[in-house]
């Protein structure tokens, strides 16, 4: 309970207003959700008020006061039924809230229709034309005994009518005064109900023609400080639309003249306190101040609606800003539509009316210049922004500054053209800047000079922070989405391109094959390829495209088709490869060439025919362990494209022997390099080669990869790499037959 | 970091490129942007100087590819001098001396272009 405490406030006081606070809300409100109970305080209520009328029909028929004890057991009775009505009206009010401005209308009404009521009641009496002042009002003048029995009915419904409407007023004002509440705002509100309470209960017993005591008189003031306090927290005012706060004011005025005229003593209720009065003294002090904060409540609504009328524009619309830039934060979440999110960005100023039209100039990076491209507008047609402005130099002085900049004089700025009915006054240029980078430019306009104040810059700039963020996403999101779609179309390129090479390695007589080919990227301009001519013989191809990746794949196809085609019918490795040269000639660009090699082996007369354009030399080692690379002149496919090609191609006729193995590879194996940037090289192949010569063609294939990877520590390579084996063993049949 | 680089110099009518470093795939449009200045300033005497070119792939082959037949065309030509033993060896596999003029020494690229002058001033 000590953080309740506050300086200048007796810490009883504190200690009192936060018990009543929580037990109220606690107990009470824990009691009246029971049904039971809530009709248990209902007719608990009616009962003190049958009893309170009961007691002065008596005292009517008996003609005289009663004793003192008498009557505070009647003002016990009197104050517990409107106590509990109070608990009653809590409850069923807190269960319905209300607008402010219903709350000021409805205790309108309801102070009309009681101010009617009494009114009406108190015309029956003057009708009943009784003699004497107080007699007028019906009650014995010295002792205040009613006179009549309508008296006493008059007394009792006026009162309720009267409390009834404090109630009202003081329980839906609540709301709003407490509307955006603190801890001390609440605690102010509680102190005051309570002390309106304990002041009027001061009154109990008292005859209200005694002076007040000093006691009362302090009571008086601690109330009025209270009431003064709360009467200033209007802050459900601002919120108000505008003509929430027109009709507010009415409201307020109306609440104010009729209050007053009901609380003057010469007012349009001439002495209804007299009823209450004799009905309960404190019930009379308890409305009385009620009613009087009421008042004083309506007079300073009154003056603060009219002081925020003239703001409500201002006030609506920076709201408005907030509620858009909110708006935007979520458009980033879900709009990824670039073309959706350029439009809601820039209609977003207008909407809000911090401008009149606006354009979002968005930088083509791809372009790499520096002349923005305008990608969406509001209120002003795509095709008018160029003749209105010149946004290559607008852009260009936003790009240097990279700050909002507000250009005041429209019609003295030669950047915006000068053209009669010109609508642009007014340009405030912010630029759209996320992770350092300047993506674009939000440009907004108005028709007339000096159109923006600080204040719009200001949350124009942190708006185009926003939406900088919101476009930066789309970007990225949308690279990503290109990314994923590259990446699969790339997936799909590897997978043709693995199918454009064999399955299965060719199988003749005394003849083993090994080969594998890994491109660098997903796809690369490498390409081997065997052809069974006939049971006999079998074409095979090595080829590298220069260059690698998508074009050198293409290429890598296109001469996959020329293999399968061709070579049946230009077995001859140089047919085969004029024919080639040819073929491709038409199709190469002119810095892309092929480099081929090309053989046939016949397995039966052990012989390799060879011929190579371009390419890196064949290795041929013998089982005994010599060794040559086999190099017959000859130009890459594409390098010429006349007739020289053909002129400087050779064609090497080799003879194999038994256990001679052909190796041949693309250059990404020699030229594969270690981590000190060293070459593998040929002599370094060559060697592997003959250290693995007596094995097997996949074995040796295999061992001369391992050997590769050995070099590089590693196995990812920088360039495509392709390697082939081919060993001959001869068969019996054909040693003999070469032996003879 | 682009380890490769082009140097200009005018050896009377002759431009002369010296190549340092490795030429490949991803330093190749310096070459190319240099012989296309080349070509811009109608310049189609060339000689490339190869004695610090310490690599060349076949995307940097290409771009002689690209341009000899065009300098040629315009009474030029592209002559390559000083090629390092493993450079030169990369041109040899491809056949490029027997389109390409590739000397030893830079001079005598320069005497051949001044004869090449010679005998067309002669005929």
């Amino acid at each position: 309970m000590k953080e309740a405490l506050s300086p200048g406030r007796p810490p009883v006081a504190n200690h009192f207003a936060n018990r009543i606070l929580q037990s109220r809300q606690g107990y009470i409100d824990a009691a009246l959700r029971n049904r039971g109970q809530r009709v248990a305080f209902i007719v608990a209520a009616l009962i003190c008020f049958f009893l309170s009328v009961a007691f002065n029909v008596v005292e009517w028929l008996s003609g005289a006061p009663w004793h003192a004890a008498i009557d505070f057991a009647y003002q016990t009775v009197v104050i517990s039924g409107f106590v509990l009505a109070w608990f009653l009206l809590s409850y069923f009010l807190k269960r319905r809230p209300v607008s402010p401005l219903k709350t000021l209308w409805t205790t309108l009404l309801l102070a009309l229709l009681s101010a009617a009521v009494i009114r009406l009641m108190i015309g029956i009496t003057t009708a009943e034309n009784v003699e004497g002042d107080a007699a007028l009002l019906g009650f014995e003048y010295d002792t205040g005994v009613p006179l009549t029995f309508a008296t006493v009915v008059k007394m009792h419904a006026i009162t309720s009518l009267r409390a009834l409407l404090a109630f009202y007023l003081l329980l839906r004002f609540q709301d709003l005064v407490l509307f955006k509440r603190t801890k001390q705002s609440q605690r102010n509100w509680y102190l005051m109900l309570i002390s309106m309470g304990v002041f009027s209960l001061l009154a109990i017993l008292k005859d209200p023609a005694e002076d007040p005591g000093i006691v009362q008189f302090v009571g008086v003031t601690l109330v009025v400080i209270l009431m003064l306090l709360n009467a200033f927290r209007v802050s459900w005012i601002v919120f108000l639309s505008f003509r929430a706060k027109a009709a507010g004011v009415g409201f307020s005025i109306l609440l104010i003249l009729l209050l007053f005229a009901s609380l003057a003593p010469n007012g349009i209720l001439p002495a209804h306190f007299m009823y209450i009065r004799h009905a309960s003294y404190p019930l009379d002090q308890f409305t009385l101040a009620a009613l009087t904060f009421g008042l004083l409540y309506c007079v300073t609504s009154f003056l603060f609606l009219i002081f925020h009328l003239p703001t409500t524009g201002d006030f609506r619309r920076k709201a408005g800003e907030i509620t858009a830039m909110y708006s935007l934060t979520n458009l980033v979440n879900k709009a990824f539509d670039p073309d959706k999110l350029h439009l809601a960005i820039t209609k977003t100023p207008v909407d809000t009316g911090t401008a009149q039209m606006a354009w979002l100039a968005i930088a083509d990076e791809r372009s790499g210049s520096l002349r923005p491209q305008v990608v969406a507008t509001w209120k002003t047609p795509t095709e008018d922004i160029e003749t209105m402005v010149d946004m290559a130099a607008l852009y260009e002085e936003l790009a240097a500054r990279r700050e909002p900049v507000v250009l005041d004089e429209g019609h003295a700025d030669r950047r915006i053209r000068k053209k009669p009915g010109d609508p642009i006054g007014t340009i405030l240029m912010t630029p759209l800047i996320t992770r350092d980078r300047l993506l674009g430019g939000l440009f907004v306009a108005k028709d007339v000079v000096q159109g923006f104040e600080e204040d719009d810059v200001e949350s124009i700039s942190v708006y185009a922070a926003q939406a900088a963020i919101a476009l930066d996403n789309a970007r990225l999101f949308e690279e990503q989405l290109e990314r994923e779609r590259l990446s699969r179309e790339l997936d799909i390129a590897r997978e043709v391109q693995q199918r454009l090479l064999p399955h299965d390695l060719p199988k003749m007589e005394g003849l083993a094959v090994a080969a594998s080919s890994i491109p660098a990227y997903e796809v690369g301009g490498d390409y081997y390829d065997f052809l069974e001519l006939d049971e006999a013989r079998l074409a095979f191809i090595v080829a590298d495209v220069s260059g690698k990746g998508t074009s050198a794949a293409f290429y890598m196809a296109e001469l996959q088709g020329i293999f399968r085609s061709t070579t049946r019918m230009a077995p001859s490795p140089t047919d085969f490869l004029e024919q080639a040269n040819l073929a491709l000639s038409s199709t190469l660009e002119r810095h892309v060439f092929v480099s081929v090699i090309y053989g046939v082996i016949d397995v039966r007369k052990g012989e390799l025919t060879l011929a190579r354009a371009g390419h890196c030399p064949a290795i041929l080692i013998s089982r005994e362990g010599a060794g040559r690379l086999i190099r017959p002149q000859g130009l890459g496919l594409g390098l010429d494209r006349g007739g020289r090609f053909r002129d400087v191609l050779e064609e090497e006729h080799i003879p194999l022997q038994p256990g001679d193995t052909v190796t041949v590879y693309t250059d990404g194996v020699v030229e594969s390099r270690n981590s000190e940037g060293t070459e593998y090289g040929y002599e370094r192949l060559l060697e592997a080669v003959k250290t693995h010569r007596k094995k097997e063609a996949a074995a040796l294939h295999e061992a001369l990869l391992a050997d590769l990877h050995d070099y590089l520590g590693r196995t990812e390579y920088d360039d495509d790499m392709t390697l082939v084996v081919l060993k001959w063993d001869g068969t019996q049949n054909h040693t003999k037959r070469s032996a003879t | 970091m682009s380890n490769f680089s082009v140097g200009f110099r005018e050896e009377a009518h002759i431009r002369i490129l010296d190549l340092k470093g490795e030429l490949d795939a991803h330093t190749v449009s310096e070459l190319e942007a240099a012989l296309q200045k080349c070509r811009e300033d109608k310049n189609h005497h060339i000689i490339v100087n190869g004695a610090h070119l310490q690599y060349i792939s076949s995307a940097g082959l290409g771009v002689f590819m690209a341009y000899i037949e065009e300098m040629r065309e315009a009474g030029g030509d592209i002559k390559i001098a000083g090629l390092q033993a493993n450079v030169f060896n990369i041109f040899d596999l491809l056949g490029f001396p027997l389109l390409f003029d590739i000397v030893e020494a830079e001079e005598e690229a320069i005497r051949k272009f001044d004869a090449d002058r010679n005998e067309k001033n002669e005929s």
